[in-house]
C-alpha cells in the first residue's frame, strides 16, 4: 500500500475477504480502499467481503455512499457485502443524518459478519461446507 | 456556570475606606504567618462541634488546608472564582457521603470566627485599628460563607437531578429475555429527550448482549403520534445498523393507519399488535438463524 | 498560557505551538530548592497525573498544570505536616485545575469588552523585538499629534493614566481605551510601514485594525475572516495580529484545501466539544455535521476556513463558521432540501448536517462565497 501507518487491510479468509479500516480515512482514501477492494474481489474470486469500519468514529454521507457503492460493485462481481462494527453513536448519527438502512447489509461485528455471509452463501450452490 | 466574578473583584476592598487599603494585605499577610497554628485551632473546633464526621481525619485536614488556603486568596484577590470552583469540587466530594449543608455551612462560620478571634488577639490593644480591621475582613468573611454554601447548594440539586435521571433510566430497562433477544418495554410518555436516552440505552444493550432481535413493546406509550413514531423509526434504523432486527409490538392499527396516513414511514418498521406475537416472530427469526448457526458452525 | 516553573521528572515540554507572538517565552527550568528535607517529588507524579488527566483532555495543558502542582507543592512542603504530602497534593492538584478553568472564564467573559482588561501590554513588545526603527517611526507620524503625545506620555514618561485623563479632561477609563485603541494602529501602520505597501482596499485598514485590537465584535462587523481570505496583502499581514489575544484555547481555526482538512476539522471540533461534556452521541453528531459541511468547501470553493468556538452564553455550547471565497450557491432554499446533491453523495450534506445541530444558517453570494454558522448547545448546561 503506501508508506507510514496502514490506513486499512484487507486478508482472505476462505472464500471471504476481510477488509478493516484501521483510521479516520478523508475522502481520497476512501476511494482508494473502494478500488483496492473491488480489485482484490475480482482478482480472488471471493464470494463474500466483510468490511469491519469499527474504527471509524464518523460515517458520513460521503463514506456511507463510497460503502453503498463497493456493496454494489462488489454485488455485480457475484460477491456479497456486510458491513459490521457499526457503533452506537455512529449508528445514531447516520440515522439523524438521514442516511437510510436498508441499501447496507449490517451486523454488529466480524464473527457476526461472517456468520451472515456464511448464510448468505449456503444458499447459493458454491458454498462449501 | 454563572460565576459573575469580574464584577466582583475589589468589592471586598471597596468597602473600606481608601487608607484601609493597607488593612487587607497586612490581614493576609498575618493568617499566611499563622496559617499552622490557626487551620489546627478550625480543625479542633471543628472536632468538637461534631462536624464532618463522616470523613476521615486525614481527609478533614487535607480539605481544611485546602478551604484555609482558598478563604485567604478570596480575601486577598477579592475574587471568589476559584473558591467557588473549589467548594463545588470539594461538595462532589463530601455529597456522596451524607455531609449535609448545615455542616458546611457550619465549618465556614467556624473558620471565621477563628480568625476573627487571632485578629482580635492581634489588634486587641488598638480598639479603633481593630474596628477598622474587622470591617474590613467581616464582609469578605460573609461572602465567602455564602460562597461555599450556594455552591454546595446546586451542587446538591445537582447531584439530586442527576440521581433522579438514573432512576427515569432504570424505569425503561432493557431486558433479555434469551439468548441474542431483547425487549424494551416502554412506559410512559416518550419526549425527545426520553427517546434519545432510550435509543442510547438499546443501541448499548445491543453491544453488550450481542443481540439479533429486538422486540420494542409501545403497550404502554399512552400518546402514539407522529413524533413518537419518527423517534421509533429512527430507532429502528440505528438498531439495524448494528446488526439487530427489531420488531414493534403494542401499535393498534388504527393508530398504524393513521400514521401512514400522516406520512410516518412504517414500511421500514416490522410491526405486531402484541407482544406475544412479536416474542413469537422474534423466536422464528431467531430460530432461523439458530438452525444457520449449527450449519455454519463447521470445524 | 501561563509560564510555569519546569520540575524534574515531568516528562518533555510538548506545549502546542511553540511560543506564540507576543508571550513571554516560558521560565527557564529552575531546579527546585534543594535545602528542604528530601521529597520525592517523582512518587508524586502519578496520582498528580490521574487527577489532572481526569479533568484535563489536552495532553499539553495537562503537563503543564503537573508542573505547577508540584511546584506549589515543592514551595509549601516545609508547612507541609510529614504525611501530609500526598493528600496535599492531591487537593493542589484540584485547585490548579480550578484556577484554569476560572481564568479561562474569566477571559471569555472579557472578550467582549471594548476596554481591554488583559494586563497593559508596552505598545509594541511583540513588534519591536523584530522591528526596524524607521518603520516604527514612520508609523508614529501617522497617528494623529493628540493619539501620538497620549500614548508617549504614558508610554515614554510614564505618565499614569489618571494624570492625563486629568490633562485632557477626560476619565482614566476612557484614556486607557484610547489608549489601546492608539496601540493597536500603531501595529498596524508599523506592518504596514515596514512591509512598505499601501492597502489595496478601504476595507483593509479597518480589517487590521480590528485584528489588531483583538475586538473579535469588531472584526465580525467588518467581517475580518471573508476579508482575509479575498485579501492577500492583509492575509499577510495579519498573521502577527493574529497572534494577539490567542492564548485562546477555546478555539480553533483550520485552513480548508483538500480533502484531509475535512479529517481534520472534524476532529478538532470533536476535541473543542469533548471539553463541554457533550455525551458521545452528541459530539459524534457534531463531528459528522462538520465533516458534511467542510466537504462542501473543498467540493466547492478552492479554499476556505473553519473556525470551531466554544461559547458560554446563553448557554455552554459550541458553534461552527465554515467559510469559503467559493461561486456561492445559486438557491440556498432548494441546497436545504433533502435530496438536492450536485456531486457523488447521497444528497444529504447540508439538511443533514442541519438535522445533526441545534442551530444552522447559511449565507451565501453568487460570486463571493458561503459561510455556515452552525451550533449546538449542551442539553442540560
Ligand atoms: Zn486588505
Amino acid at each position: 500500500m503506501t508508506v507510514g501507518p496502514r490506513l486499512f487491510s484487507i486478508l482472505r479468509q476462505g472464500t471471504c475477504l476481510i477488509a478493516s479500516i484501521h483510521t479516520a480515512l478523508d475522502d481520497s482514501q476512501l476511494l482508494r480502499f473502494q478500488e483496492d477492494l473491488i480489485a482484490t474481489i475480482g482478482r480472488d474470486r471471493a464470494r463474500g467481503v466483510v468490511i469491519d469500519v469499527a474504527a471509524l468514529d464518523v460515517l458520513d454521507s460521503f463514506a456511507t455512499s463510497t460503502l453503498r457503492d463497493i456493496g454494489e460493485m462488489a454485488r455485480l462481481r457475484g460477491a456479497a457485502t456486510v458491513i459490521v462494527g457499526i457503533q452506537p453513536d455512529v449508528a445514531i448519527a447516520m440515522v439523524r443524518l438521514g442516511l437510510r438502512t436498508g441499501v447496507l447489509e449490517t451486523a454488529l461485528d466480524l464473527e457476526e459478519g461472517l456468520a451472515l455471509l456464511g448464510d448468505r452463501m449456503a444458499g447459493s450452490p458454491a458454498a462449501r461446507r | 456556570m454563572s460565576t459573575e466574578d469580574d464584577q466582583d473583584t475589589g468589592e471586598v476592598a471597596a468597602g473600606a475606606a481608601p487608607d484601609d487599603e493597607i488593612l487587607l494585605p497586612q490581614l493576609v499577610a498575618h493568617l499566611r504567618e499563622h496559617r499552622n497554628r490557626l487551620r489546627q485551632e478550625w480543625v479542633g473546633r471543628i472536632d468538637q462541634a461534631h462536624l464532618l464526621q463522616a470523613m476521615t481525619s486525614q481527609e478533614v485536614a487535607a480539605e481544611t488546608t485546602s478551604v484555609y488556603d482558598n478563604y485567604v486568596e478570596v480575601l486577598e484577590t477579592g475574587s471568589v472564582g476559584a473558591l467557588q470552583h473549589y467548594a463545588r469540587d470539594l461538595s462532589e466530594r463530601i455529597i456522596p457521603r451524607g455531609v449535609e449543608t448545615d455542616e458546611v455551612v457550619g465549618i465556614v462560620l467556624l473558620l471565621r470566627d477563628v480568625l476573627a478571634r487571632s485578629l482580635f488577639e492581634k489588634y486587641q490593644r488598638d480598639l479603633p485599628l481593630l474596628n477598622r480591621v474587622l470591617d474590613a475582613y467581616e464582609p469578605a468573611a460573609n461572602r465567602i460563607a455564602n460562597t461555599v454554601a450556594g455552591s454546595f447548594v446546586d451542587e446538591r440539586e445537582r447531584v439530586i437531578r442527576q440521581q433522579q435521571d438514573s432512576i427515569r433510566e432504570l424505569s425503561t430497562p432493557v431486558l433479555r429475555v434469551r439468548e441474542r433477544l431483547l425487549i424494551l418495554p416502554i412506559i410512559g410518555v416518550l419526549d425527545r429527550e426520553r427517546a434519545r436516552q432510550l435509543t442510547e440505552q438499546l443501541l448499548t444493550g445491543i453491544r453488550a448482549h450481542r443481540a439479533r432481535v429486538v422486540v420494542i413493546d409501545i403497550t404502554g406509550v399512552p400518546d402514539v403520534d407522529e413524533a413518537v413514531a419518527n423517534h421509533l423509526v429512527q430507532t429502528v434504523d440505528a438498531s439495524r445498523l448494528m446488526g439487530a432486527s427489531v420488531i414493534i409490538t403494542g401499535l393498534s392499527p388504527e393508530i398504524a393507519q393513521t400514521l401512514v396516513m400522516i406520512g410516518v414511514d412504517l414500511s421500514r418498521m416490522d410491526t405486531i399488535g402484541d407482544l406475544q406475537g412479536g416474542l413469537e416472530e422474534a423466536e422464528r427469526l431467531l430460530g432461523y438463524t439458530v438452525t444457520r448457526d449449527s450449519e455454519a458452525a463447521g470445524p | 498560557m501561563r509560564s510555569v516553573p519546569r520540575v524534574a521528572g515531568g516528562g518533555a515540554d510538548s506545549r502546542d505551538g511553540g511560543s506564540l507572538p507576543g508571550m513571554p517565552a516560558p521560565a527557564p527550568a529552575g531546579p527546585p530548592p534543594e535545602r528542604r528535607r528530601p521529597l520525592d517529588v517523582a512518587a508524586l507524579i502519578p496520582i498528580v497525573r490521574r487527577i489532572v488527566a481526569a479533568r484535563v483532555p489536552d495532553r499539553a495543558t495537562a503537563d503543564d498544570l503537573v508542573q505547577e502542582t508540584l511546584a506549589r507543592v515543592l514551595a509549601a512542603v516545609e508547612r507541609i505536616e510529614p504525611g501530609m504530602v500526598e493528600p496535599y497534593a492531591i487537593v493542589t492538584a484540584r485547585n490548579v485545575v480550578a484556577t484554569m478553568w476560572r481564568d479561562q472564564d474569566r477571559q471569555r467573559r472579557h472578550q467582549h469588552r471594548v476596554v481591554d482588561l488583559r494586563p497593559p501590554q508596552l505598545p509594541d513588545e511583540d513588534v519591536l523585538a523584530e522591528e526596524d526603527r524607521a518603520a516604527m517611526a514612520e508609523a508614529l507620524t501617522r497617528l494623529s499629534e493628540r493619539e501620538r503625545s497620549t500614548l508617549l506620555a504614558h508610554e515614554v514618561s510614564g505618565q499614569d493614566t489618571h494624570s492625563l485623563a486629568a490633562e485632557l479632561g477626560s476619565t482614566a477609563g476612557a484614556v486607557a481605551a484610547q489608549l489601546n485603541r492608539t496601540r493597536a494602529r500603531l501595529r498596524v501602520e508599523y506592518l504596514l510601514a515596514a512591509d512598505r505597501v499601501e492597502p489595496p482596499t478601504p476595507r483593509c485598514r479597518p480589517v487590521l485594525l480590528a485584528l489588531s485590537s483583538g475586538d473579535r465584535r469588531r472584526q465580525r462587523e467588518v467581517d475580518a475572516a471573508r476579508h482575509l481570505l479575498e485579501c492577500e496583502v492583509c492575509a499577510r499581514l495579519s498573521e502577527p495580529l493574529m497572534g494577539r489575544g490567542r492564548s485562546r484555547d477555546d478555539e480553533v481555526r483550520v485552513a480548508v484545501h483538500a480533502d484531509a482538512d475535512v479529517v481534520a476539522a472534524r476532529q478538532a471540533a470533536r476535541d473543542l466539544a469533548t471539553r463541554l461534556g457533550f455525551s458521545p452521541t452528541d459530539l459524534t453528531g457534531i463531528a459528522t455535521a462538520v465533516s458534511e459541511v467542510v466537504r462542501n468547501i473543498v467540493r466547492f470553493a478552492d479554499a476556505g476556513e473553519v473556525l470551531v468556538e466554544l461559547l458560554d452564553s446563553p448557554r455552554r455550547g459550541i458553534r461552527i463558521i465554515a467559510r469559503d471565497s467559493g461561486p456561492g450557491i445559486p438557491d440556498v432554499q432548494e441546497a436545504l432540501r433533502d435530496g438536492y446533491s450536485t456531486y457523488r453523495g447521497l444528497g444529504l450534506g447540508l439538511p443533514g448536517a442541519r438535522r445533526l445541530m441545534d442551530e444552522f444558517a447559511v449565507a451565501s453570494e453568487p460570486g463571493r462565497g458561503t459561510t455556515v454558522t452552525m451550533t449546538k448547545w449542551r442539553e442540560d448546561a
